[in-house]
């Protein structure tokens, strides 16, 4: 699974730009999502990576238009395949949502209707999207029904052909086309059929999981968002559950964002990276790079964060993000943190800044003319 | 799995059956423990009224002899639980030589029918109007009409049934102010007039329970949709891009209504109890009004019977919730542990 990854469409699927959330609060607006871009391409993983509350949930739901109040949209503008979604109108929205973009829960636990079988779930998707138009009438049936009853031959045993009998008239009375297909679905991410008929709250976690995956892939969407769709789940079936998410992709041809706070789980099957910090995106760049040439001073402490089985060492990182989410501080949003914050990092916000193919940077680390001081400043790291 | 299974019956048939056995000792008990026995009190009334009566002793004593009082308490319980058994709720004693099951099942159905539908009413209804306040895309007029139409709930259900006879049978005189059924009618009968007439004169005592109850089941049901809509399975069922209204009603009020329905369960002994007044005020001919006189006719054997009749029903109408509840929620287990 770790193998390079080759990204092989350049056609952007996705295009987030300037993207910014809001929640209201009687003490002001707490600025969760701080615009924000980035650009997700055919066939591609991205990962989205930072600590609790940095606003990696909220800008998935921010482009799933499903942010809940006292959240908002102050601006931006989010294109799925050329279709502005912030422009749809309520039913245009309705009849976009999961065959444009679907969503795989966090919390699958609690994310299937208790009162509904497995089945009826995924039925009332591909349903209210697709409609009935293709269904056979009960009249079809019933004389589809007629043409099949016979008499039971000589010498037949009789249980053979009551079952017969009561098989046609399960297909009879409970007509269920869209079987097959619900079949299929279970196959693609690993469930046994016999869960069809079931009830969410007879299923373990990590059916659940994967019911909700089967979900969110049943009608092909263009971009899937997987959010943090396995940190309820044990090490033993979180990797399962990752690994079939990634070969449900491959097997039917989306594009996946999956939100994580778990870099060794996201190292495994994710093609970019970006690292998110307080509402902004810090630095994005394909999976090896960050782990191999993290750039930005954050990145470089989240890495150093991952803990090791070798040795026991202390967090670099200790506390949550520090400054007041109502009233960031000007300038560089991490330089309150930041071990290299100079008096310029105050003065202006930091760029993006493309270091090298795909691989962007918001840090003045990086500009030009602050080459020597980051060399320096590394140097003195390495030193150490 | 859903449905029921035969161990869920069995235990819930078995609380039924111990709710009545209960019922019936507490109403064989609570009469004993008063100091005095109803045949002297009745004999003193007698003679209270009479000024004397005659041979007075021998009357006392003839009649407890008639009516086993001399009997050791454990005989008098048994033969008392075995009456039960076969229905014999004995005479009533106001009315004397009508078996208090002939006056009973003349007036059961009434109230049955009366309560039944007013719950039926109150229960959609109140369950309705709260699922509208809470979802979101009900039209503003509708969230604004639907409180006001709620002014009744802190009133009592007699105060309303006074208010509507007033408005509706006297001042308007659209609707009878008393009775089951329009006096022309001798007996019941299956007749499209005479059906007509029932609902005619039931629709203002069913209103009286529907006005001041349905506001209690609405604010209940508007809590439950507020939680409900906090689950993450909303969520996913807006990300879905279900119709709304199938959201509303498949994945809101499938999972709000089933605290309403052990709520319906709890609520119905007093429900049956609150009627009693309606049907007074109302002079319905069911077990409200028949309790009332009973009590006012001091007749002890009444009182018991209609007593025991309504914990019977109440406790039956329990026991079909608790059946339908695994049908409903498929939650519950139904395997028994």
């Amino acid at each position: 699974m770790s193998e390079q990854r080759e990204t092989g469409s350049e056609r952007v699927v996705l295009d987030v730009d300037n993207l910014r959330i809001h929640y209201a609060t009687p003490q002001g607006d707490v600025i969760a999502v701080s615009d924000i871009s980035f650009e997700l391409y055919e066939g591609e993983t991205l990962g989205l990576v930072g600590e609790s509350g940095c606003g990696k949930s909220t800008t998935a739901y921010g482009i799933l238009q499903l942010v809940q109040p006292p959240g908002y949209i102050v601006h931006g503008s989010i294109e799925v395949d050329g279709t502005e979604v912030l422009n749809l109108t309520e039913e245009e929205l309705r009849k976009f949502r999961w065959t444009g973009l679907s969503l795989i829960p966090q919390g699958a636990m609690n994310s299937l209707n208790p009162t509904m079988r497995v089945k009826a779930q995924i039925v009332d998707v591909i349903e209210s999207h697709e409609g009935k138009a293709n269904y056979e009438s009960f009249r079809e049936r019933l004389s589809v029904f007629l043409r099949k009853i016979r008499r039971p031959r000589r010498g037949e045993p009789l249980k053979k052909y009551l079952g017969e009998w009561l098989r046609n008239l399960t297909l009879l009375l409970r007509y269920e086309p869209l079987k097959e297909r619900i079949f299929d679905l279970f196959q693609a991410v690993g469930l046994p059929n016999r869960i069809y008929n079931m009830y969410p709250h007879e299923l373990s976690g990590g059916m659940k999981q994967r019911v909700c995956i089967a979900m969110g892939v049943a009608l092909h969407p263009t971009v899937v968002i997987a959010d943090e769709a396995t940190s309820a789940l044990d090490v033993v079936v979180q990797r399962i559950v990752a690994q079939t998410l990634v070969e449900v992709k491959d097997e039917i041809g989306v594009s996946l964002i999956v939100i994580g706070h778990d870099m060794g789980l996201l190292a495994q099957i994710v093609d970019r990276i970006a690292v998110m910090y307080a509402g902004k995106i810090v630095e994005i760049a394909p999976v090896e790079n960050v782990y191999a040439n993290p750039l930005h001073p954050y990145t470089q402490l989240l890495i150093d964060s991952i803990p090791s089985i070798k040795e026991r060492k202390p967090l670099k990182i200790t506390e949550g993000i520090t400054h007041d989410p109502r009233n960031p501080p000007s300038g560089c949003i991490f330089r309150l943190r930041c071990p290299f914050a100079w008096e310029h990092c105050a003065l202006e916000e930091p760029p993006q800044i493309n270091v090298e193919a795909k691989h962007e940077v918001a840090c003045h680390l990086f500009d030009e003319q602050f080459e020597e001081r980051r060399s320096n400043a590394f140097a003195a790291i390495a030193n150490s | 799995m859903g449905g029921l299974s035969l161990n869920y019956i069995m235990r819930r048939l078995l609380v039924f059956f111990l709710t009545l056995w209960v019922a019936a000792t507490l109403i064989f008990i609570i009469p004993r423990l008063a100091p005095g026995d109803p045949i002297t009190a009745m004999v003193a009334r007698m003679s209270q009224q009479a000024g004397f009566v005659e041979n007075a002793d021998l009357i006392i004593e003839g009649w407890k002899e008639r009516f086993g009082l001399n009997d050791p308490v454990y005989v008098q319980y048994l033969r008392y639980m075995g009456n039960l058994l076969r229905f014999d709720l004995g005479l009533a004693m106001a009315r004397f030589p009508s078996p208090v099951s002939q006056l009973v099942s003349r007036a059961l159905p009434w109230t049955i029918g009366l309560v039944g539908i007013a719950t039926l009413i109150f229960f959609t209804v109140g369950n309705l109007f709260g699922a509208l306040l809470a979802w979101t895309k009900t039209p503003k007029l509708v969230k604004v009409l639907i409180p006001m139409s709620m002014i009744f709930t802190s009133i009592p259900p007699l105060l309303a049934g006074l208010l509507l006879v007033y408005i509706f049978g006297f001042l308007l005189d659209i609707f009878p102010q008393a009775y089951a059924y329009h006096h022309s009618f001798r007996q019941p009968e299956f007749t499209l007039k005479f059906i007509g007439s029932v609902l005619h004169h039931g629709f203002l005592p069913a209103m009286a329970i529907v006005l001041v109850t349905f506001g209690y089941w609405a604010l209940g049901m508007r809590g439950m949709m507020v939680t409900i809509e906090g689950e993450d399975y909303m969520i996913l069922a807006q990300a879905k891009g279900l119709k709304p209204f199938y959201v509303l009603y498949r994945y809101m009020i499938r999972n709000a209504i089933l605290p309403q329905m052990t709520a319906l369960a709890v609520s119905i002994g007093t429900l049956v109890g609150g009627s009693v007044l309606v049907e007074v005020i109302f002079n319905y001919n069911g077990m409200g009004t028949l309790i009332f006189t009973a009590i006012r006719e001091q007749d002890f054997n009444l009182i018991q019977g209609t007593s025991f009749i309504l914990i019977v029903t109440s406790a039956l109408a329990v026991l079909i919730i608790d059946l339908s509840y695994p049908l409903i929620d498929p939650r519950i287990s139904l395997e028994g542990k």
